[in-house]
């Protein structure tokens, strides 16, 4: 029964940090959707992979109880008007949450991910 | 010990997390039409009063609530989300509504702690 057992919130170097997360995510949606057009076959294809890949990025940021939840908006430019917003009921010491948007010509992309500490 | 009885209501019910969004939003979009102004605070109600109802089920769970509402002008609108969690307790539901002039997507997740 080591004092490891009785921990309640991870160390400081190992909570879900925003700055980082974010880079990930801008990351993905760069290299995913630069000079894409949008076409509504195989959009909701790119939205799945898209937030596959976020959500395996963030596994690898090794982060210990850690759930993530990732959430992946594209939409076609049109000129349309559109607003996103979020609430989150939990832990602000422990979990926290990371976005990033991308647009060009036809396309806009909007990616959060959230990380709640379990303890 | 009633806590560790309480495996059957420590899941993620969708069927109710339904109705609340779903309320929710007839409340507050109901009859509107798209209003540059208004969408800013239509979605932080909207967000905020999947909340208050969420919580008031007294689970012990987190919540994270978005919403999008998109003006309706023939554009396409995709949502995904990849989720890395505990498939026994947790769970999230999406409603998705329209009226006239403007869609609006819901999604509550719960997670278990």
């Amino acid at each position: 029964m080591s004092a490891k057992d009785f921990i309640t919130e991870p160390a400081f170097n190992a909570k879900f940090r925003q700055g980082k997360a974010q880079e990930i995510i801008s990351e993905v949606l760069k290299t995913k959707l630069t000079n894409v057009t949008y076409h509504p076959d195989n959009t909701s294809t790119w939205t799945r992979e898209i937030a596959d890949d976020i959500k395996g990025k963030l596994k690898e940021m090794g982060l210990e109880r850690y759930k993530f939840v990732v959430q992946v908006v594209i939409g076609e430019q049109r000129g349309e008007g559109v607003k996103m917003g979020c609430r989150c009921f939990w832990d602000p010491n422990t979990d926290s949450y990371a976005t990033a948007e991308f647009s060009n010509g036809s396309i806009f992309c909007v990616a959060a991910a959230y990380g709640i500490y379990l303890y | 010990m009633e806590d560790l009885q309480a495996t059957e209501e420590a899941a993620f019910v969708a069927e109710d997390v339904n109705n609340i969004i779903k309320e929710s939003i007839d409340s507050i979009l109901l009859n509107a039409t798209y209003t540059q102004q208004k969408v800013g605070q239509w979605t932080s109600q909207i967000v905020e009063s999947c909340m208050k109802r969420t919580t008031a089920l007294n689970k012990p769970f987190k919540y994270v609530v978005t919403c999008v509402i998109m003006q309706k002008n023939g554009a396409g609108l995709h949502t995904a989300s990849s989720c890395y969690w505990d498939n026994a307790t947790d769970g999230s539901r999406t409603v998705r509504w329209e009226n006239k002039t403007m869609y609006c997507v819901t999604t509550v997740f719960g997670l278990a702690f």
